[in-house]
């Protein structure tokens, strides 16, 4: 497994488990937790028939202000209802309604196990969409006539989605730029991730000419400049930047565009566990030759004849 | 941060690992503990039989070549599968099947560390950073194999805190559920029967007296074998191993007396009689009857006789010895709290046929010391009491679910700093989770 899947596994099995003809509607009530403090709460409240999918996701306030509504308006709407209590978002699908064929109640289990995946597009779909606004309003003047709103770009959409960690996402007239802060609470995976995030940084120098931009500091960039709870150089911290391209906002690109970068912390924090059990393999590989050493230079048992005595009196000789 | 977030509940079993969130009434996911690599399945090169290969020459006399690791420079050791998607890549070309765990103690700690690593990431979808995770051992795992699991565990995984438990004593807990459990005590007799073993496991106070441990080698895949060939006997037009485990699981019970019930199948033949209809591969369906096998099968643990020509020692018996070489100041407790667990416990009446039997032991007994004295004393009687309850399936990781949610779970844990300072050796001893003075 090299990309994580962008859609939560339990629901996607449980939904597909119960959208079956064959299957009996049986009461659920399961909390289930994703990537990043999110949780889920699967239950069937009024009848078992009608399952009540709620969500919590811990930046929803901040997601619902870049947008969050619309697109889950979108993309649930006949479903949504109104949140369970201590939940941000709910939508229930009724067993005895669901659409006619198997491609789809297929689509509508995909749509909501991408629950989460969908809740967070919003501020990217947002910043998206002000990007293609201000490339139209640049093209109509040359670089040095633009006026001030066109040439520095829209405003910083912050997301906080973890304690310590936010995502930036900054639109301009020619690029989208998402930032990453990252803390790093061991000092092995900070090594770790550093050579992760140099690879990042060389990815378009070697071979990979299309990928975007990837710069990686210490201190905050100037894009987040006047953003409030900032840290800086302490070593722990770091700032990831991706420069997105046009090449990657175009409409065919965006939704994959979305779903790759919000997965980002989580694939990379993959990647450090999976070096690191990688590493483990070989170094327990290693302590198996050793030991084959060892065993090898472990003096036999002494040979050459020796006198041995029966009973009797008699003696003869051993070995040789 | 990881206050918020429910713990992780994993119990990986020789057969089957059970992985969910703390307070759910079941596992989220039950798949079988395999992983499938990429070369072929075991004896090869030995990374089948939990080591990997050691060449000839170690590799620092060699210069680093040769080695099956060093060659690899990609991401070869992400091309893995675990779960019901390994056994479906391992029947196409390419893949070899492992089972990392062997005899319930975990044998191949790289295909364990990597089963992990995708039960976390691509299942659970948990960061470990944010999240407790309680994990299950059997008895008398050494303390070796917890210490490498910890260092897993906080090493490779950074997870917030780890607790280990023991699968009986969580089985135990999971009883707590019954309304025939009046206190929640810890000690009771566990019985343990999955797949491939049954256990009887006397626990006192939360800790398991090692000592007196027995097992049964009649298990779920006897009482399927035995299904079988009375289907196979009869000449069933479908006799394979599925219809025979398909069988076992819906139509099987536990009877009183089989004498009463083969006359009972006689005069109700309607009744008692079943058909079972077999899919086969290709579509087509056959329909196989059901006879006595219904309340033969279970009854090889009572009766192993008319199955096993070397075992034959009833599963009552085995309970009853193991108690009577418990110490005596917890026999009491043991004889009257005494635990299914475990799959092939399910049989409908087993619980009721066990009590019937055990009681029927102790009783002959206490007759027997009475007589011994004369009749002068006249013991108070004893109480034999075994629990059937809901959870029993998933008797292990429910336990681990109802003791996970408890608020004092988190300070029961051993946490990433702790581990740190103390080194793996911290893990030969865990505060006794939901024991007396706790809650």
């Amino acid at each position: 497994m090299l990309l994580l899947d962008y859609q939560n596994v339990l629901i996607e099995s449980l939904l597909k488990d119960r959208f079956a003809p064959e299957a009996t509607p049986t009461a659920i009530d399961q909390i289930v937790s994703d990537f990043d403090n999110v949780t889920f709460h699967i239950s069937t409240p009024e009848s078992k028939t009608r399952i009540l999918i709620s969500t919590s996701i811990k930046c929803y306030r901040e997601l619902v202000q870049y947008g969050a509504e619309d697109v889950l308006q979108r993309e649930y709407g006949p479903y949504i209802v109104a949140p369970e209590q201590g939940y941000d978002f709910s939508v229930q699908v009724d067993l005895e309604n669901l659409p006619e064929s198997q491609e789809e109640k297929d689509e509508l289990v995909r749509k909501i196990s991408l629950l989460k995946r969908n809740a967070m597009a919003a501020p990217f779909e947002q910043a998206f969409d002000e990007y293609a606004a201000l490339h139209e309003e640049a093209s109509k003047y040359t670089s040095e006539s633009a006026p001030q709103g066109v040439r520095e770009g829209g405003g910083v959409r912050a997301i906080h989605y973890r304690d310590e960690e936010a995502i930036y996402i900054k639109a301009s007239h020619d690029r989208v730029t998402v930032i990453f802060s990252t803390v790093f609470r061991e000092e092995t995976d900070r090594v770790y991730g550093k050579v992760f995030l140099q690879e990042f940084v060389d990815a378009r120098r070697r071979a990979i000419q299309n990928a975007p931009q990837v710069l990686f500091r210490h201190d905050p960039p100037l894009e987040l400049e006047g953003q409030p709870n900032l840290k800086a150089g302490k070593g722990d911290v770091g700032y990831i930047t991706f420069v997105l391209f046009p090449r990657h906002l175009t409409p065919a690109r965006r939704e994959e565009v979305i779903s790759h970068i919000q997965t980002f912390r989580d694939y990379f924090h993959y990647h450090i566990k999976a070096s690191k059990a990688y590493i483990h393999s070989r170094m327990r590989r290693r302590t198996a030759d050793f030991l084959q050493v060892l065993r090898r230079a472990r003096p036999e048992a002494e040979e050459g004849t020796k006198e041995r005595k029966t009973a009797s009196g008699r003696t003869f000789k051993v070995g040789g | 941060m990881a206050n918020h977030t429910p713990a992780v509940v994993m119990d990986n079993g020789t057969g089957y690992s059970k992985l969910g969130f703390a307070g759910n009434d079941s596992p989220s996911f039950v798949f079988p503990t395999a992983i499938a690599t990429k070369g072929p399945t075991g004896g090869a090169g030995g990374s089948g039989s939990g080591r990997p290969a050691v060449a000839n020459k170690p590799t620092f006399l060699t210069g680093g070549a040769g080695g099956h690791l060093s060659g690899k420079r990609g991401t070869e050791d992400l091309d893995f599968f675990i779960g019901d998607e390994a056994l479906t890549a391992a029947s196409g070309p390419g893949y070899g099947l492992h089972y990392p765990i062997r005899h319930g103690q975990i044998e191949n700690w790289d295909h364990m560390e990597r089963f992990w690593s995708n039960s976390m990431f691509k299942y659970l979808r948990v960061e470990p950073e944010d999240h407790h995770f309680l994990l299950t051992e059997p008895p008398l795992n050494p303390p070796e194999n917890r210490e490498n699991t910890a260092e897993i565990m906080f090493e490779s995984f950074n997870c917030a805190g780890l607790y280990i438990a023991v699968q009986a004593v969580l089985a135990l807990a999971a009883s707590w559920t019954s309304s025939k459990v009046q206190d929640r005590s810890l000690t009771g007799t566990v019985i343990d029967s999955g797949e491939g073993v049954t256990h009887v496991i006397p626990v006192a106070e939360g800790y398991v007296i090692g000592s007196s441990i027995k097992s049964i080698p009649i298990a779920g895949r006897d009482i399927t074998y035995f299904v079988q060939s009375m289907l196979r006997d009869r000449g069933e037009p479908d006799s394979s191993l599925k219809t025979a485990e398909r069988i076992k699981e819906e139509h099987c019970y536990v009877s009183p007396d089989i004498v009463k019930e083969f006359a009972r199948f006689d005069r109700e033949p309607a009744d008692r009689f079943k058909a079972f209809d077999a899919r086969q591969p290709g579509g087509r369906t056959v329909t196989v009857d059901v006879g006595y096998e219904r309340f033969l099968a279970p009854e090889i643990f009572f009766n192993p006789e008319i199955y096993s020509s070397d075992f034959l020692t009833p599963l009552p018996n085995i309970v009853d010895t193991t108690i009577q070489t418990s110490p005596i100041d917890v026999r009491r407790g043991l004889y009257k709290n005494i635990v299914l667990s475990g799959g092939s416990t399910l049989y409908k009446d087993f619980g009721r046929r066990l009590q019937r039997d055990i009681r029927h032991l102790v009783d002959e007994r206490i007759k027997l010391s009475e007589a011994k004295a004369g009749n002068a004393a006249k013991s108070g009687g004893l109480d034999v009491q075994v629990i059937t309850h809901k959870r029993q399936r998933h008797g292990p990781w429910f336990g681990g679910s109802l003791l996970g949610q408890t608020p004092e779970f988190k300070s029961y844990c051993h946490t990433k700093a702790e581990y740190e300072e103390i080194g793996p050796s911290i893990v030969r001893r865990f505060a006794l989770l939901g024991g007396p003075g706790s809650s």
